[in-house]
């Protein structure tokens, strides 16, 4: 089986590539891509003329809900909206019920992912890092690392008590499994259901202080620092986050970290009709906070841009903002709106849109994905994105189940057209359908 | 008549305006969140609206919960308080009162002092008087204003004597017993120091100010006694009003009249 992806424009920031080409696919494995290669014979041919080819983007940070809370999403709807997204591996968050605690639970996964009906993509599962994520005693690390996890998190519950975090990060260095923490102080956010400021002062709504996350930020860096530990702070939300991590950074701390488009894009005025799909956590913050992310992303601070997909069941949003659950399903908007929003408006060239969607995620967690190297992944991870293509976000349309977008109804510029992930995983609609040929007689 | 949360005196102050009116009343007493008694305030809603109830009065624990329920409800809904957002009537009925004492609402400085953070009175009051024209200023100590209290129409001032200085009316806010546990106030000795609108502290506003307080009041708190139930205070001429005022609102949300509030 010989795939072409012709003349396109070839982004692959693991070899610092920028060159319209072609990639040539056999039995699954990318064997050539360059320009002026030979493409000689082939079973399938896509023509990527004026589309970007790039390695199949990565996701740090999902939430798939199976098991236990498949009224949110399962792995089937979730991998299949991922695909959909541009998206070849997703690594899933392990605050399910149970809680991914356990290496049997990271089979489970593993197989549901692997099965013909999921969305054929890779699913990297997050092992919890204390057992129940409870945020007290060590999980089976040894064995969840065994057992194939990527890393370990406590996702929305992390750990308060700095002791408990401080021996966590110690056996995680022995046993090199990097730690992806949620920073915040749950005293400090107690009762929060938005952004501290003038929006929240004028709902009468209860506001979670920047303090809440900066505050563990610098412990969770000062640790890093001390310990050796790798750690990487997810959905950062706060410039003065921002301007922590530069500076750990700086000090030789390993540290790396994650923003998601919803904070480069709405602030805490948004919630103001009460609409619990603008309710996440961390809560949307203002325009400096944007700002300075934004250059942060520019400078290399920030690493990755993650999805925080957190999918939900419609009646659990149609509730009143503060009885609302936090998080909003992105895995169909993440890309489309980093290009419209981040990439066309000149914030980040099309080289670093890819390499904080692909290779750096793939880099931080050393997973086999985000390049377009032959031979450097076990598959070919490659999706083909149009950079032009002007399109309308329908939340309702979505295949993930859940709807909770706070993006429904804008204008996007720029989708994934295809995703191969060994084999076709995704073509939109969108994807002229002379592009694709099979094999010529 | 929906209330998922307590409330005596709002509950009263409506159920006696629809006597006088002659309207039906129907009583629904939710508790809790929706999360708490297993169903949903878009289902209580959905019922009410199938049972061909004509208009709600909503009081529930959740700001915004009034614009989610009048979107399910569609019909009438009038917002009897909904958490630490808003509580409209009751700032028409404070407004009227002040109207009947001054004659006039523009150019008048109005002082809200006490718990800010938690109060959807201090909200609607605030919004109602600027709204008029008057200046509204809005005092407390720190552990109990709002951050940053840009989008709402007021001066923030956290000392009382600069405040309330030259105020035409001095509101007071119901203190909370809570904000004692919740680190916010040390005791209600302290507030009482800081912030008791008496007869010693009432010299600071104009000569003729009045005094006013929305209920359920902490005698010897908020106000000492003689200022409660002294000339100044026009603390029951609030509870009279707030009958008229929603009296009002319900006649005019069923017949569109204009009326003088």
């Amino acid at each position: 089986m010989r795939t072409v992806f012709k003349n396109g424009r070839i982004i692959d920031p693991s070899q610092e590539l920028d060159v319209v080409g072609s990639v040539i696919v056999e039995d699954g494995q990318v064997v050539d891509l360059g320009e002026d290669i030979e493409i000689g014979e082939y079973d399938e041919l896509y023509d990527c003329e004026g589309l970007w080819i790039t390695p199949g983007l990565v996701d740090l940070h999902a939430h798939l809900r199976e098991p236990g809370e498949e009224r949110r999403e399962t792995i089937k709807s979730g991998t299949q909206a991922a695909a959909a997204g541009g998206f070849t591996t997703i690594c899933c968050m392990p605050n399910t019920s149970p809680a991914l605690d356990s290496p049997s639970l990271v089979d489970f996964i593993l197989d549901k992912a692997a099965s013909p009906e999921a969305g054929g993509i890779f699913v990297q599962p997050i092992g919890a890092l204390t057992k129940g994520q409870r945020g007290l005693e060590l999980a089976d690390l040894a064995a969840l690392k065994k057992a194939g996890v990527a890393a370990v998190s406590d996702e929305g519950g992390p750990i308060q008590d700095a002791s408990v975090m401080m021996r966590a990060m110690e056996f995680c260095l022995q046993l090199d499994l990097p730690i992806m923490v949620h920073s915040e102080d749950l005293n400090l956010s107690e009762g929060g259901c938005m952004n501290d400021g003038p929006t929240s002062a004028m709902l009468g709504l209860t506001g979670i202080p920047r303090s809440a996350e900066e505050i563990m930020i610098m412990r969770n860096g000062v640790l890093a620092l001390n310990t050796g530990c790798r750690i990487h702070f997810m959905r950062i939300s706060t410039w003065g986050g921002v301007e922590m991590i530069r500076q750990f950074k700086y000090l030789g701390a390993p540290v790396t970290c994650e923003v998601c488009p919803p904070y480069l894009t709405l602030t805490d005025e948004h919630v103001g009709e009460f609409d619990p799909v603008f309710k996440t956590t961390p809560p949307l913050r203002t325009e400096i906070d944007i700002d300075i992310l934004m250059q942060g992303l520019a400078d290399g601070t920030i690493d990755a841009i993650a999805s925080d997909h957190s999918p939900y069941a419609p009646y659990e949003v149609e509730v009143p903002f503060d009885e609302a659950p936090m998080g909003m399903s992105t895995l169909e908007s993440t890309l489309a709106v980093t290009l419209t929003h981040v990439t066309h408006k000149g914030r980040l060239s099309p080289m670093e849109t890819i390499r904080k969607l692909s290779t750096a995620p793939a880099e931080i967690l050393g997973l086999d994905a985000g390049s377009l190297m032959p031979g450097h992944t076990p598959v070919a991870q490659i999706t083909v994105i149009d950079p032009n293509l002007e399109w309308v976000f329908d939340a309702t349309r979505t295949f993930s189940q859940g709807k909770n977008s706070p993006y429904h109804g804008w204008s996007m510029t720029g989708k994934a057209v295809l995703t191969f992930c060994g084999s076709e995983v995704y073509r939109c609609a969108h994807f002229d359908e002379e592009r694709y040929e099979l094999a010529l007689a | 008549m929906l209330f998922f949360e307590n409330s005596t005196r709002t509950r009263v102050s409506f159920e006696q305006a629809c006597n006088y009116l002659g309207y039906r009343v129907v009583n629904f007493a939710g508790s809790g969140s929706s999360m708490n008694k297993g169903e949903s305030l878009k289902d209580t809603i959905l019922t009410l609206k199938h049972e061909l109830l004509e208009a709600v009065v909503m009081r529930h624990k959740a700001s915004g919960s009034a614009q989610l329920g009048q979107g399910y409800f569609g019909g009438p809904l009038i917002n009897a308080g909904d958490g630490q957002h808003e509580h409209p009537t009751q700032a028409l009925g404070d407004a009227l009162t002040v109207l009947e004492r001054k004659g006039r609402l523009d150019g008048l400085k109005i002082a809200i002092v006490g718990d800010v953070m938690h109060s959807r009175v201090a909200r609607s009051n605030s919004w109602m008087f600027s709204k008029m024209g008057s200046e509204v200023r809005f005092v407390g100590p720190r552990t109990l204003m709002p951050s940053s209290m840009a989008m709402l129409p007021g001066e923030v001032f956290y000392d009382l004597r600069t405040g309330i200085s030259g105020a035409d009316v001095v509101m007071c806010l119901r203190l909370q017993k809570e904000r004692m546990t919740d680190g916010r106030l040390s005791s209600m000795g302290e507030y009482r120091r800081l912030y008791q609108v008496n007869r010693q502290t009432l010299k600071w506003a104009a000569d003729d100010a009045i005094v006013m307080h929305p209920g359920p009041m902490n005698r010897g708190v908020e106000l000492d006694d003689l200022t409660a139930d002294g000339p100044d205070s026009v603390i029951l001429d609030q509870v009279s009003n707030g009958v008229f005022v929603r009296m009002a609102a319900l006649k005019w949300l069923f017949d569109g009249e204009e009326t003088n509030s």
